[in-house]
């Protein structure tokens, strides 16, 4: 009896030696030369993983004494994640940075500036000069971005047809008008895919936007020329009543919880005739079985009274941590996706803003889904590129703050009043610190 | 023999301390001999070595960050702020809807929980046919991860494509689509429905189980007093598992109190921050970044639960006595 | 209680239990339904209560787009691993606890105890540095270690419940006649408990199997990941892939109701023995 348990014992101490062997692992395996590189990607999708991991064999073949492990946690507690890597500062290499993550990664000296391993690099020419100026903020480069976000309308040309109109939407007004007329609750069908839920903000100071593109510094798009927080203009409650109508009268009423995901399938599984979304959506919506390819195109983002909008730039790319015992192999992975076929190939298969020159002479951009977006590129003075202050430390903060207070306002718990005042004194004190 | 032995106890282990009053319980009768302790050491040891190094260690490390300014956007500074992370949480405007909201999801799901289970363990308490495959089902809901019940709801609950509003609309109750998970009552409503459907199991195990025990020959003697059903619950029934009862109650509550995933998987908190309680607001704070007031918040909740905790056994003590 | 049922008593009581039974297992129902529907078909209205036409789509595209199959292994793996140890550790403690009065024990208990109202997220960020230290970051051994700590203590006081429920006499007969402690446990008082015993490792199997957060945050490659953080994956920033995630949970779901159908009746026999001293 005694050697039974001797031998239950014994069992579960080799069994957890045996799985110790095949665990842990380190970055740089010296004795047959192959440096080992990690790589942790934030944006997960299913597909875009693939995408990814068919560029990295392409890597790995041309450096055979180079390996790379992609890491891909779901999204949703990806950034969490990728914080707790460069904080541990152990198995993280290269790391996907967005701008709204970069600004506190690079407070924190999380990682590395390349700037000085590519002074000189014979890829600056081919990029465009977005691309560019996003990998030289402020004197350093943080991260290359291997595509960019903009917003445009998508929307149902079959609904559109019939209800009457001669074409989709240019401006907030016309998209309530039609969104209103569309609006058909008792068959599940809607006007416009509001955005309510997590990351509503966006959207809302777009149209805000749009309202007071007269006065508006290009530089930090949430400022007017005269100093103050565009949320303080007179313009921007009209925009906000607007946008608020737009949501009573044509738009699910469960959108006042939806997010990304929700509103991308509210389009495509065909109960909303509008979305207004990145161009990272039309792959999706390409996908979808409910919508036939001519049921549904691209438009420019919506004007407001001005006659224009502001195009706010995403962008993310991809960076070294500060940690990285593989700096230059690191440097050689970014080089290789940020130029020729491997850009060209990322950008395509998630439908991305293209880092590369060469895309303006590519036909891929400019038919179907994506002549919208040579549209607003022909017209820099109607779409007006501006940057927002998204690299600041606080804006998750502001994020969560203002989606919380718009969903308020949805849920009338709050005015659209009470909202900008609340905008504009948070964001006049942090621009005065 | 055994004080002497009881004090080398004393030396032997640290959790070992003053001797016990000799014979009053069958337990206490066991004597202890050094070489008796350094078994109880050697078996206490592993669970100690293991819930030390990997839950107290983080714990207790973690919460020196509530008295920091410890903030993964910015780590520049992480300087001492003593009670600063407190103050800043009990100023936020959400505050109040969120402990009120914790209240209503611990008593919302609660009750029907043991009312229900209580119920269920009634019916399954004398044999039948099938009882055994019965109780496999009916134990289902307890083997799915929170997540995954929150996902799921999520989707029987979806306002256009939700199963739960055809069935509501095929029944007449509701004519249009309810939009269940955007507007603060019904999404709270659903959560706690979720919840509810999830625990019953739970109560009905363990009073099920508290009712087996619970001799026959109590319930023969009340049959002979002319005792009717009802009074034989509240005389017999209730009174045999009290104790039981209590127990699973208070754990339960702990529990309910502690756990954000189903909520936290079907609305995020959402909307407009008037479904979060707190242990969801923890993640919330965490995902921004803010270390500090997190870690401060979980100490809250840590010593809300103790203190609820002491006093709930103090009620529950005495009737245990009186029996 | 005794006396006879009568005709309302028993027609009220199979109306509960119908509707219990159909309100718990509709859900189970309606994943099953929706991971057989057709991809494109989910989001038809109005809703079909079974697929018009079968498709296996979701689960084939489990197997052959990702890698569920090692990811169940290394669930089933993990989890069986984790609840053995844990089973076997908490039964010595709750043997120690149960049997011996010293002064300590009230603290024992309460250490324990707290262990279950710590919310788990304040100790990720410190427990995630440790691992990385201990060169345990996206390794097995790692997360086992970890599930087994978390396991313990209420494992301990489930366990405890069982062993008062044993006379003392049992044991010490057995060590009268020469066993030591040790096999005088696992000779006499474990067959003695193992509907007890057999209750607490399914309890710990479904937490482990379950387990989320610290999955997420401690596995990073495709041979280590568990099951449930591939179910979080299947939330992507624009889709959340909820013919596939159906198909998912039904294979995460099916072995643990497999294993409650043959155990159920050792977990109430067991709680039986143990509920009762709580």
């Amino acid at each position: 009896m005694k050697s039974r348990f001797t031998t239950i014992a014994a069992l579960g101490v080799t069994a957890v030696l045996a799985l110790s062997a095949c665990g842990g692992g380190g970055a740089k395996d010296s004795s047959n030369g192959t440096v080992t590189l990690k790589m942790v990607e934030s944006l997960t999708n299913p597909t875009r993983t693939d995408t990814i991991k068919t560029l990295l064999a392409g890597f790995e073949k041309e450096n055979p004494n180079i390996k790379v492990d992609l890491i891909s946690p779901p999204t949703d507690s990806a950034d969490q994640k990728i914080q707790q890597m460069l904080q541990s500062g152990k198995g993280i290499d290269v790391v996907e940075a967005r701008d709204i993550t970069v600004g506190s990664f690079g407070a924190n000296k999380w990682l590395y500036d390349m700037s000085a391993d590519l002074k000189g690099w014979d890829g600056w020419d081919n990029l465009t000069t977005n691309a560019v100026n996003y990998s030289k903020q402020d004197g350093k480069t943080y991260y290359i971005p291997y595509g960019f976000y903009g917003l445009s309308l998508f929307y149902r040309t079959d609904l559109v047809k019939e209800a009457g109109f001669s074409g989709p939407p240019a401006s907030w007004q016309d998209l309530l008008k039609q969104s209103e007329k569309l609006n058909q609750p008792d068959e599940n069908k809607f006007g416009y895919a509001f955005r309510g839920g997590p990351n509503a903000n966006s959207n809302a100071v777009a149209v805000i936007e749009a309202y007071t593109a007269d006065q508006i510094d290009k530089e930090n798009a949430f400022k007017l020329t005269n100093g103050k927080t565009i949320f303080s203009a007179p313009e921007a409650q009209q925009a906000m009543d607007d946008y608020l109508e737009i949501f009573k009268k044509g738009s699910p009423p469960s959108s006042v919880a939806w997010g990304y995901p929700e509103m991308v399938q509210g389009f495509s599984n065909g109960s909303t005739a509008f979305l207004l979304q990145d161009p990272e959506v039309i792959a999706t919506i390409k996908e979808s079985k409910s919508l036939k390819a001519d049921q549904w195109s691209v438009a420019p983002l919506l004007v407001g009274p001005t006659g224009k909008a502001i195009q706010p730039v995403a962008s993310a790319g991809w960076g070294i941590a500060e940690s990285s015992k593989a700096k230059p192999e690191a440097i050689k992975l970014i080089k290789y996706l940020s130029q020729g076929e491997p850009a060209t190939t990322f950008s395509k298969d998630n439908s991305l803003v293209p880092i590369l020159k060469s895309a303006a002479t590519d036909p891929f951009y400019s038919t179907g889904p994506w002549a919208a977006y040579v549209t607003m590129t022909e017209n820099p003075d109607t779409y007006i590129s501006a940057t927002q202050p998204r690299g600041v430390a606080w804006w998750t903060e502001w994020i969560k703050k203002s989606d919380g207070e718009l969903q308020r306002v949805l849920t009338g718990k709050m005015t659209t009043k009470e909202l900008l005042t609340s905008w504009d004194s948070y964001w006049t004190e942090k621009m005065a610190s | 023999m055994a004080l002497t032995s009881e004090q080398t106890v004393v030396r032997g282990s640290k959790t070992a301390g003053a001797p016990q009053e000799p014979n009053t319980t069958l337990r206490q009768k066991k004597r202890f001999n050094s070489r008796t302790a350094l078994t109880l050491l050697a078996f206490m040891a592993p669970a100690a070595i293991f819930v030390g190094i990997f839950t107290y260690y983080p714990m207790i490390s973690g919460s020196q960050m509530a008295f920091r300014n410890w903030n993964l956007n910015d780590l520049s500074d992480t300087s001492w702020v003593g009670w600063g992370n407190f103050v800043k949480l009990f100023e936020t405007p959400e505050f109040g809807t969120i402990v009120r909201n914790t209240i209503v999801w611990v008593v919302g799901s609660l009750v029907p929980q043991v009312v229900i289970g209580f119920a269920l363990a009634l019916f399954l308490k004398r044999h039948f046919k099938f009882r055994g495959a019965y109780q496999a089902f009916i134990f289902f809901p307890w083997a799915v991860s929170g997540f995954l019940i929150g996902m799921l709801f999520r989707w029987m609950f979806n306002a256009e494509f939700g199963v739960v509003n055809d069935l509501l609309m095929k029944a007449g109750i509701i004519h249009s689509p309810i939009p269940w998970l955007a507007e603060p009552g019904f999404a709270m409503t659903a959560i706690i429905i979720a919840n509810i459907w999830y625990g019953v199991t739970f109560f009905a195990i363990m009073i099920l189980a508290a009712l087996q025990s619970v001799s026959d020959e109590m319930y023969e003697a009340a049959a002979i007093d002319g005792a009717g059903k009802v009074r034989t619950f509240f005389n017999i029934t209730l009174p045999s598992i009290a104790v039981t009862l209590g127990l699973t109650i208070l754990l339960r509550i702990i529990w309910i109190f502690n756990f954000p995933d189903i909520i936290w998987a079907m609305t995020g908190g959402g909307p407009a921050d008037q479904t979060h309680i707190i242990t969801t607001y923890m993640i919330k704070i965490t995902q921004e970044g803010d270390y500090g007031q997190a870690s401060a918040l979980g100490l809250i909740v840590v010593f809300t639960l103790m203190l609820f905790a002491a006093f709930y056994l103090m009620a529950v003590r005495p009737r245990k006595e009186k029996r | 209680m005794i006396n006879k049922e009568t005709v309302f008593g028993r027609t009220s009581k199979i109306i509960f239990l119908g509707i219990c039974l159909i309100v718990t297992i509709f859900p189970l129902y309606w994943i099953v339904v929706t991971s057989l529907k057709a991809p494109g078909t989910i989001y038809s209205l109005p809703l079909d209560y079974w697929p018009k036409e079968l498709s296996f789509e979701n689960y084939i595209g489990l197997f052959t787009k990702s890698d569920f199959g090692v990811y169940m292994l290394n669930s089933l793996l993990v989890a069986t691993v984790a609840a053995t140890v844990a089973t076997l550790i908490s039964l010595l403690s709750a043997y120690v606890l149960a049997r011996f009065q010293f002064s300590g024990r009230g603290w024992v208990m309460a250490a324990f105890l707290l262990t279950q109202m710590i919310p788990g997220f304040i100790a990720l960020g410190p427990l995630y540095m440790m691992m990385t230290n201990f060169n345990l970051v996206d390794s097995k051994t790692g997360l086992i270690l970890v599930y087994i700590a978390i396991c313990i203590p209420f494992c301990t006081i489930m366990l405890r419940g069982f062993f008062e429920n044993v006379p003392d006499a049992l044991e010490e007969a057995a060590m009268i006649d020469g066993c030591s402690r040790l096999s005088a446990l696992f000779r006499v008082l474990v067959p003695v408990m193992m509907p007890g015993i057999a209750a607490s490792f399914i309890f710990n199997f479904v937490n482990c199997w379950n387990e989320l957060f610290l999955s997420v945050t401690l596995m990073n490659s495709d041979e280590n990941k568990t099951i449930p953080t591939a179910l979080a994956g299947f939330i992507s920033s624009f889709n959340i892939d909820w013919g596939s995630m159906s198909a998912a949970a039904v294979l995460t779901v099916v072995p643990t109701l497999v294993i409650f159908a043959f155990a159920s009746k050792f977990i109430v026999q067991g709680l039986t023995a143990g509920a009762v001293k709580g």
